[in-house]
């Protein structure tokens, strides 16, 4: 029981912190990322391929996914989604657009990493990281468990800060309920844009190399299924609210670790998409979202 | 030409194929409803037709008719459940709709074959019947793109307010997208099941509601000969790519990123705005032209870049 409790925190975590960014995104600037799977796969990868080259500890890890997933989510911002809303007639076909640059850039991303691996999973073997199992007699607790842990409040707890109490994110969050008048005032949205953008990816490489470490290796495949469960967190708790992630991503990992344990594991997948049915059937603005305020 | 047929087959049936899988979600798109649940349905064909091709040898007509049954009323009762809904939630709840089915596939026992699928659903379907089909329902999908019901489904798109105030039944309209996209996507797996003889739940998965998409943003979203064009460019597209070899999907994912970002309203539209400029050169129609389109679309500010597609050369004649 008290395993299953870690267990889920640790996945509830992971979680966090590749919905976040997402769900920032799309809550600020109106962009939901399909290429955020493939960003969070591939700052794993290039990680995989430095650590290759050179031993290198942990935190220098953590470090190069948090720069590789910030430069390829502002390139995919800058290449695909600026011109698209630069282009767009209108809000709804602009959505659509973006929905398919960002399942273009994706497979970019996803074909080189498949071609560099030939799809074999990659992982950190010659980092100097080990893993470290303790025994506290109830449970097992590994030193990557607690720094995913540890690493998911911290960021989130810097994002919520960065959002309700700085001046950019005051301007981000006045984006996110009317980017005209927002801009009358004198708010940058390129840049802000691009500084969210940046922020979204870093977690997404923060996520994507604390993963890898979790399970060992990963496969180039591994994005989509985030993606898919990123939508989960995120519609529970209610688009471009942090605490709303956190909670969203907290259900999803604890009814899948109920649905894991209880039956034979075939239904967990069932789990993520059941519940987003769910919540958009009763409320479908998530548990902490505001009222939607619709552009016309 | 024989020959080519004969060695191409499998792509030409995957072509007519796709091109009913787009128009399940090109259809409601049309109405501004972004739904998914085509996909769904063409997995709730694919195994219905499946099963009564095995377990009841089913003719294979009869076998298709019973998935599209049970997927129209999927649809309705869907459209009843989501009605709510609007927009990328719309699209969502579709997705994950989608996606349940598939589970639902893998843990159906020795009804839905599990993980491995179904085997050996040997039927008579044979390739020109599949064209037959296609050729009868873009027929039907070109007619209620003109006259009074393509100006109704316009009207739902763009105004969904000023379509009630007019009359329309919005609602019902809706209703119906579901309801066709049903049927459209489970014609589509039905087909495909009984082509390959074979379905799994691998067949229809997120990976299937992304082709789709991509058919229709590339092809060109207002019109079925947009979910033509994705269709035929993304079956043989990979046969085509087989020349860069290694590189293959790379340029695949490049090619589907150029075209979101640079020609948005796809090939259709690139292809519509060619040909209007060509008419606008040769003569002093112009005016004309502009005129007729705008006052054709109710949501006026996207006029000049997707025109309805009928209106212009009516325009250019007058």
């Amino acid at each position: 029981m008290a395993q299953d409790v870690i267990n889920a925190a640790t996945l509830g975590s992971l979680y966090l912190l590749f919905a976040l960014g997402m769900s920032l995104a799309w809550g600020t600037i109106g962009i939901l990322n399909f290429a955020h799977g493939s960003i969070f796969m591939f700052s794993a990868f290039v990680c995989h391929l430095i650590v290759r080259e050179a031993a290198l500890p942990m935190p220098v890890a953590v470090l190069i996914g948090l720069v590789v997933g910030a430069v390829i989510s502002v390139l995919v911002q800058v290449l695909a989604f600026e011109p698209i809303q630069r282009r767009a007639a209108d809000h709804r076909r602009a959505e659509l657009q973006i929905l398919v640059g960002g399942i273009g850039m994706a497979g970019v991303l996803l074909a080189i990493a498949q071609r560099v691996t030939k799809s074999v999973p990659f992982g950190f073997s010659e980092s100097t990281f080990r893993v470290h199992v303790y025994d506290l007699g109830f449970v097992r607790l590994s030193n990557v468990q607690i720094v995913i842990v540890v690493a998911a409040c911290l960021l989130a707890g810097l994002a919520g800060w960065w959002l309700r109490s700085s001046r950019s994110g005051l301007a981000l969050r006045a984006i996110g309920v009317d980017p005209e008048v927002a801009t009358m005032m004198g708010v940058d949205r390129r840049k802000l844009a691009v500084a969210i953008m940046a922020a979204s990816g870093g977690l997404a490489g923060v996520a994507g190399v604390l993963l890898t470490y979790y399970l060992g290796s990963i496969a180039a495949e591994s994005g989509d299924a985030f993606l898919l469960k990123a939508f989960a967190a995120i519609v529970l708790g209610g688009v471009g609210s942090v605490g709303g992630a956190a909670v969203g991503a907290a259900i999803l990992a604890v009814v899948e670790t109920i649905v894991l344990v209880q039956t034979s594991g075939t239904w967990v997948d069932a789990v993520s998409f059941g519940l987003i049915f769910l919540m958009l059937l009763v409320r479908p603005r998530g548990i902490f979202g505001r009222k939607e305020v619709r552009r016309t | 030409m024989s020959y080519w047929y004969d060695a191409h087959l499998i792509l030409i049936q995957s072509t007519f194929v796709s091109l009913l899988l787009a128009l399940s979600i090109q259809f409601p798109l049309r109405m501004g409803v972004f739904s998914f649940a085509g996909i769904g349905s063409y997995g709730i064909g694919a195994y219905a037709a499946a099963i009564m091709t095995i377990r009841y040898s089913w003719p294979a007509f009869a076998a298709i008719g019973a998935g599209m049954v049970v997927a129209m009323v999927a649809g309705y009762l869907l459209a009843l459940l989501v009605s709510r809904l609007d927009g990328l939630y719309l699209g969502m709840a579709t997705i994950a709709f989608t996606l349940i089915l598939t589970v639902v596939a893998i843990n159906g026992g020795s009804l839905t074959g599990g993980a491995q699928g179904l085997y050996g659903a040997i039927s008579t379907l044979q390739t020109g019947q599949v064209i037959l089909v296609c050729a009868v329902v873009v027929v039907l999908l070109a007619l209620s793109e003109r006259g009074r019901m393509g100006r109704r489904i316009d009207a739902v798109r763009e105004d969904p307010e000023l379509a009630v105030s007019v009359g329309i039944r919005v609602i019902r309209m809706r209703r119906m997208a579901f309801v066709v996209s049903g049927a459209l996507g489970a014609c589509a797996g039905g087909m495909n099941a009984l082509l390959r003889t074979t379905v799994s739940p691998d067949d229809v998965g997120f990976s299937l509601v992304v082709l789709a998409l991509t058919m229709i943003i590339v092809g060109g979203s207002r019109s079925w000969a947009g979910a033509l064009i994705g269709s035929v460019i993304f079956t043989w597209l990979p046969q085509v790519l087989q020349a860069v070899g290694d590189w293959q999907t790379v340029v695949y994912g490049v090619i589907v990123a150029l075209t979101a970002v640079y020609v948005p309203s796809g090939l259709l539209g690139v292809a519509q705005n060619g040909y209007r400029r060509m008419r606008r050169r040769s003569g002093p129609v112009a005016g004309a032209t502009e005129k007729a389109t705008g006052s054709e679309e109710p949501g006026g500010d996207s006029a000049p870049l997707e025109p309805l597609s009928e209106d212009v050369p009516t325009g250019g004649t007058r």
